[in-house]
């Protein structure tokens, strides 16, 4: 398995990237957090203002385009928008989009592709729990509803309860992550949630679906991403430091996942195992190397599962792992340094990839990881897990 | 009048799973060829693949693995606080159920809980919610 990936190794990197402004689009006019359900945004806007900031921070244009990966966005309907003809298109999240665009550009098929999404979730008021929920291809989003159980905030409680019944987690523990999180997006001048977040208050507030608190939650809002992944050779001498996609792994972790087994048997720890197994041999480091890590965070949950089912501490050990400033930026492993989808925004795994980018080109001031050389995402959404190393190349 | 209860997701094995429940049966699919228990019912035993089934009736108990507390309202026919249990039955699946008689507080890691039955309805019927309470109860 890593002999045959070990071929795509630095083959791709992404040479642009861009984003709308989260911050600014969160406030109304009159600096209050706009309701949801008002309309202010389509996907598709906003997905349109990332590509284009994406092409510009490459120093690109839409002509050098062949490639298309769009997500939470029709493709036909996108590349009509933009005028694009490609010759290979995509969807799916931003590690999906990348592992399937770094082969399609190995086998020829494209040289230069963009990953764009777009989500409009605030102004549409998008529900993520309670009756307006389908679950689309995840059945335990909605099959107990007779019960009255819903929302993956709750499947993620009952996750964090089963770690306390093991291992002792405590709540004050799980609060290190999202007050780590929050003190990131105090130093990203674009993160919705800025306000400082004291354990005290992480404690003080109220339980949503118990033991996970308000800001265990990510936060909802609008915003777009765009990536521009192109051939490794074609990527100097462009307008930034090219940075390559070193290793990735992938694995889903779907057997008995709608009777919630290995949520609440494992954490999803086999697919994190099987992930580990191909992302670190296919880049050639090993966790100790990683000086920047983000993790998909819709819950702070996630950052506990990640951390133990990669190494970087031993299972049931990730409550103890985050506490004593270890996540933080200045700490062992800066984790989420944007704010994450906790406290930047929640572009559901597309935020994380334009900040490890930014991360290894350098120049982030007050929030730069110094010396960042290898970076880290961890993709796990119910056990559909995947990994992504990027470095900064020779 | 039944409790009125949020939607069911329905199937042809997911009907069959509720008709049962209205002579308050809680029968699951076991795989006539491999004799593997499945959860939530469906076309295929995911362990060999055969569609022979029959529907068994189960013992009714299982062991506690987790449980979750809504402090905040998502179903009008559930208000907060509402909590949900996740049991591991004799049988070997998980079943994610209601428990009754017994407080949150009172919930135990590993504690064995046995089924109840309670009424309930949507807009495709009335049928029985399996729901779980104390073994002594
Ligand atoms: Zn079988």
């Amino acid at each position: 398995m890593n002999g045959r990936l070990a071929p795509l190794k630095d083959i791709v990197a992404i040479v642009g990237v861009g984003e709308t402004d989260y911050a600014k689009d969160y406030r109304g006019s009159g600096g209050q957090a706009v309701e949801k359900g008002v309309a202010r945004y389509d996907s598709y806007t906003l997905a349109s203002r990332a590509l284009k900031r994406a092409l510009d921070d490459a120093g690109l244009t839409k002509s050098d385009i062949d490639g298309l990966c769009t997500a939470n966005l029709s493709g036909e309907r996108a590349s009509e928008l933009w005028g694009l003809n490609p010759r290979w298109s995509g969807s799916g999240d931003a590690a999906q989009c990348i592992i399937e665009a770094t082969m399609a550009i190995n086998a020829g098929l494209c040289t230069t592709v963009a990953l764009v999404y777009g989500n409009a979730q605030r102004s549409m008021d998008t529900a993520y729990g309670g009756a307006r929920v389908t679950g689309g291809a995840i059945t335990s989003y909605f099959y107990y509803a007779p019960w009255g159980m819903t929302s993956q905030g709750a499947l993620y409680a009952l996750f964090f309860q089963r770690h306390k019944l093991l291992y002792g987690t405590t709540e004050e523990q799980l609060g290190a992550i999202a007050v780590a999180f929050r003190k990131h997006a105090g130093l990203n001048p674009n993160a919705v949630m800025q306000k400082p977040l004291t354990i005290t208050e992480y404690l003080n507030a109220p339980y949503i679906a118990e033991p996970l608190r308000l800001y265990d939650y990510c936060l909802i809002n609008d915003g777009g991403v765009a990536l521009i992944v192109r051939r490794a050779d074609m990527a100097r001498d462009l307008r930034q430091r090219p940075i390559m996609v070193s290793g990735f792994g992938w694995s889903e972790e779907n057997v008995d996942a709608t009777q919630l087994r290995p949520r609440l048997k494992s954490f999803y720890h086999g697919a994190h195992h099987e992930v580990a197994a191909q992302v670190y041999p296919m880049a050639g480091v090993t966790p100790n190397d990683v000086d920047v890590f983000a993790t998909y965070d819709s819950f702070s949950v996630h950052l506990l599962a990640s951390l133990e089912g990669f190494g970087f501490c031993k299972e049931g050990e990730g409550g103890a792992f985050v506490q004593g400033g270890r996540i933080e930026l200045g700490g062992e492993l800066p984790c989420n340094t944007s704010g994450g989808m906790l406290s930047e925004s929640y572009m559901q795994s597309w935020n994380h990839q334009p900040e490890l980018v930014r991360q290894l080109r350098g120049g982030l001031g007050s929030r730069q990881v110094a010396g960042a050389e290898v970076a880290q995402y961890v993709h796990d959404v119910a056990g559909k897990c995947k990994s992504l190393i990027y470095t900064k190349g020779a | 009048m039944a409790t009125a209860r949020p939607v069911r997701a329905m199937d042809p094995y997911a009907e069959q799973f509720w008709a049962f429940t209205q002579a308050r049966e809680l029968r699951l699919q076991q795989c006539a060829d491999c004799r593997k228990f499945r959860w939530p019912p469906g076309p295929t035993c995911d362990r060999c693949l055969s569609d022979n089934f029959d529907w068994r009736r189960i013992r009714g108990t299982g062991k506690v693995l987790s449980w979750t507390t809504f402090h905040r309202g998502y179903f009008p026919e559930y208000p907060p606080p509402h909590t949900v249990v996740v049991l591991e039955l004799d049988e070997g699946p998980l079943f994610v159920s209601v428990p009754v008689e017994i407080s949150p507080r009172e919930l135990r890691e590993g504690m064995t809980l046995a089924l109840r039955w309670t009424d309930g309805q949507d807009r495709l019927g009335e049928y029985n919610l399996p729901v779980f309470g104390p073994m002594n109860g």
